[in-house]
């Protein structure tokens, strides 16, 4: 059966319990902060042309606000005093089946939790934190579509997000050490599985072993030219991805997060490196320990910080002259706007890559390419993702360069699909497989 | 919801292009969906290999092969499969074979 009907089944069969276990959950969502938020908007307009979609999209729907407004509407009508005695003097409405559907619409279907808007806004109103406790309410009532959900259940039912069984993921390790093996000329060179006590665990996203291994053999290769410590997980914990951050379930995502910390501890690691991916980075690194409520007895690290480190302390080196083709940077907004890995990738290219230019705007304000926030997961909402990455799109063709790197799986096979969809004609590569490309090897 | 015309017929498509039903998957429907997706006017026998492969896989385990078994089994090397299909494994080679799309990010 289509989708879209699944969900509007799951609409059309809400009953009043499921509308109040939707908004006990709302409100547990919300701290102090994001109930004043809440209160806050003044209608500036500001956050319009700060999100993709509305950019793409000038319809009403698309503006930050206008999303913020239906989530603080049932606020007001629920949980403030005013809202429950002149609901129509301060803009209060019910939670009902049109408002849950509306919200559906607005925060799955026209958000990629991005938070662009929260950087523009004239009071700083934190919209994805919002947006994300909006989702959760949703998703106690049933309401995440099927295909996000089930990429969470996958990560909780195998350990990883694509469901690969460990003679697979097993096998594929051992055929890229052969490809190692071959590259660097070095029959010794290994890709370690399960080494106890390792310095560091690495950890990849599911789609390079299943669909698109050169990016973990580029991986290997500075790792192995670094002399690095380093051991993969053979079983749970390889797995870098948390789409819990997306279907904003607390528990699951606490659940997948202890996957990493259970391999880590297993191991002996001392360091869990995250590899190249948003979202990932910012689950392990800062969501982490408030889903499971304690802190790490580990350091989490992404792999740019890791290259960045090994480039300063002189473990690698690199020749330039080898990617001579015009390189330009995408900022993935899970890592660089929430996350705060910044400029680390930025001083990797510089000396891996003869001619590096910035895309404008970068870093922070950096726009989304349109497939964050779950978005690549959810078929339903495929055309306005293409059409909100057409900012993306017009960023990379205004900076004359053949090859994007963006260091996200995720963003990849987005920016993948803004090439074809806009003929954008380029290279996507991750930042790995650049540095890869220019190591100089000892003789 | 789009469609494809096939024979005559509208096959039912999902936004992103997969076949909604995998079972009516034959292969004069990977031609039309090759040239409607993928932009691809004809398939040569390294595509077909490539389809067979994963087809057989999906129809003995409901899922996709990984690379890997691709290459091993058609004998052909992963970049040749890059070259292939543009739009990579997932989007391009699975569509074609008529899997659904596969889960996580792709």
């Amino acid at each position: 059966m289509p989708e879209l009907d699944e969900l509007e089944t799951r609409l059309v069969g809400l009953t009043e319990t499921d509308i109040q276990r939707g908004l006990e959950v709302f409100r547990s969502k919300l701290k102090a902060a994001e109930a004043s938020y809440l209160n806050s908007c003044v209608h500036c307009g500001l956050c319009a042309d700060s999100c993709h979609y509305h950019r793409m999209d000038s319809t009403l729907e698309n503006i930050p606000a206008h999303k913020l407004e239906l989530i603080s509407s049932v606020f007001k009508r629920n949980f403030t005093a005013m809202g429950r005695i002149a609901p129509g003097l301060v803009g209060a409405k019910p939670f009902n089946r049109e408002m849950a559907k509306a919200w559906v619409d607005a925060v799955f279907g026209r958000c990629s939790l991005c938070g662009r808007c929260s950087v523009n806004c004239t009071i700083g109103i934190a919209l994805p934190r919002i947006f994300r406790a909006a989702r959760a309410a949703l998703g106690t009532m049933g309401l995440v579509p099927t295909d996000l959900q089930a990429t969470v259940d996958n990560s909780l039912k195998h350990g990883n997000n694509m469901a690969v069984t460990k003679d697979d993921w097993v096998e594929t390790v051992q055929w890229i050490e052969e490809e190692l093996q071959t590259e660097t000329g070095d029959p010794g060179a290994k890709i370690p599985l399960d080494k106890q006590g390792a310095k560091v665990l690495f950890t990849v996203n599911p789609r390079e072993p299943k669909f698109f291994p050169l990016s973990l053999l580029a991986s290997a290769k500075v790792f192995w030219a670094a002399r690095e410590d380093w051991t993969l997980a053979s079983d749970n914990g390889w797995d870098l991805t948390n789409y819990g951050l997306f279907n904003c379930n607390d528990e699951q995502a606490g659940a997948i997060t202890q996957n990493l910390v259970d391999a880590m501890e297993r191991l002996g690691c001392q360091t869990l490196v995250i590899g190249e991916c948003g979202h990932g980075y910012g689950a392990a690194r800062w969501e982490g320990p408030e889903w499971l409520r304690k802190s790490y007895p580990f350091e989490v690290k992404s792999i740019l910080e890791l290259m960045d480190e090994y480039l300063r302390a002189g473990r690698i080196r690199l020749d330039s002259s080898k990617n001579p083709i015009p390189v330009t940077l995408h900022d993935p907004c899970n890592l660089v706007r929430h996350g705060g890995i910044c400029e680390a990738q930025r001083r990797v290219l510089r000396q891996a890559v003869d001619s590096f230019i910035e895309m404008t705007p970068n870093r922070e304000h950096n726009f989304c390419c349109g497939g964050g926030g779950g978005q690549l997961a959810m078929a339903r909402y495929k055309q306005r993702r293409i059409r909100s990455g057409g900012m993306k799109a017009k960023q990379i063709r205004e900076s004359g360069a053949k090859i994007v790197v963006a260091p996200c799986h995720n963003c990849i096979d987005q920016l993948m699909e803004l090439n074809k969809e806009y003929k954008l004609n380029v290279q996507i590569k991750t930042v790995a497989e650049m540095v890869a490309d220019a190591l100089v090897l000892d003789a | 919801m789009s469609h494809t015309v096939f024979h005559g017929h509208n096959v039912e498509l999902n936004e992103e292009g997969f076949l909604t039903d995998p079972s009516v998957w034959n292969e004069e429907l990977a031609l039309v969906l090759a040239k409607a997706e993928e932009g691809l006017d004809q398939l040569t026998d390294d595509h077909w290999a490539v389809i067979r492969t994963i087809r057989a896989h999906y129809l003995e385990t409901e899922s996709a092969p990984m690379v890997r078994s691709i290459c091993k089994t058609t004998g052909l090397p992963l970049k040749r499969i890059y070259e292939l299909f543009p739009s990579g494994p997932a989007k391009g080679a699975c569509k074609l074979a008529g899997l659904p799309k596969p889960d996580g990010c792709v």
